[in-house]
């Protein structure tokens, strides 16, 4: 599976692939984009199974892009991982679609729990 | 009258917890003990605004090898391979991520900024108009770190001049 992270930190998109790999889901495809444009586009062309998404980020937030994505009729899998988590966040969030909500710090156990159900 | 502050020390040590065992500490061998010195020496800092509902600061102070080992625990480096924006780009997230947990605390209508890093000590930045509410202290390795909270006062809110 191809799985896109998208997050305007450099250290954080870190992170996110050592604690996929550390969960057991370093074996796919992942990609990285580093504002929401860049997110759009990627999950546009290189059609991902998985994005993972910031939620604050420069040119389009996350909800934007996943707004996007499902206007133009886009349904992958997509989920926030993000420092920020308001309860006003998690119902926009489902309301536009999203899979899941990961709340920073995370582990990799908070992974394993999201993820195993989706990547298998 | 501000809005009651409902993010307290206890809250923020729980979060700060919570940054160690996820990035700094998942083998739980070395926690940051606390020392309850709010005026420890720093030499680095980063911080996040927050306005809106509630209107401050939170900041993230460290020496410079707490904020070195810390980028190499976050980028899984050795201590040696860890460039400038590397600690640069970690203490920013540091503060990112302690903000964002102290935003979800606070009344609807808050905003965050990005992160803003000063490669200088916390004691050099100044914040017109705050107090510092809370605080966690410690020392990490035998390093000094600090998260602090800093309350803008509301008297000055919407006056320029």
């Amino acid at each position: 599976m191809k799985i896109l992270i998208a997050d305007d930190s450099r250290v954080m998109r870190q992170i996110v692939v050592r604690t996929l790999r550390q969960a057991g889901f370093g074996d796919h495809d992942l990609v990285e984009a580093a504002d929401g444009k860049e997110a759009l586009d990627m999950a546009t062309e290189q059609k991902p199974d998985l994005v993972i998404s910031d939620w604050n980020m420069p040119h389009l937030t996350g909800i934007e892009v996943l707004r996007q994505l499902r206007a133009a009729g886009n349904n992958v899998k997509f989920g926030f991982v993000t420092s920020e988590c308001t309860p006003e966040m998690k119902s926009a969030a489902e309301g536009a679609g999203a899979a899941f909500f990961i709340v920073k710090p995370f582990t990799a156990e908070r992974f394993d729990e999201v993820f195993a159900p989706i990547l298998g | 009258m501000s809005v009651e502050v409902e993010v307290d020390e206890s809250d923020l040590a729980e979060m700060v917890e919570q940054v160690w065992e996820s990035y700094l500490d998942p083998e739980g061998v070395s926690p940051l003990i606390p020392t309850y010195d709010e005026n420890q020496p720093s030499e680095v800092h980063s911080s996040v605004s927050i306005t809106g509902s509630w209107s401050g600061h939170v900041v993230y102070a460290s020496s410079r090898a707490a904020a070195q080992r810390a980028a190499a625990a976050f980028l899984a480096m050795e201590l040696e391979e860890v460039s400038e924006e590397d600690i640069s780009d970690t203490l920013g997230e540091l503060a990112n991520i302690v903000g964002g947990n102290v935003k979800a605390m606070l009344p609807p209508g808050a905003q965050l900024s990005l992160p803003q890093v000063v490669l200088a000590p916390e004691a050099s930045a100044r914040f017109p108009n705050t107090e510092r509410i809370s605080g966690v202290y410690g020392m990490w390795e035998g390093e000094p770190v600090s998260i602090s909270m800093w309350q803008s006062s509301t008297d000055n809110k919407e006056e320029g001049a």
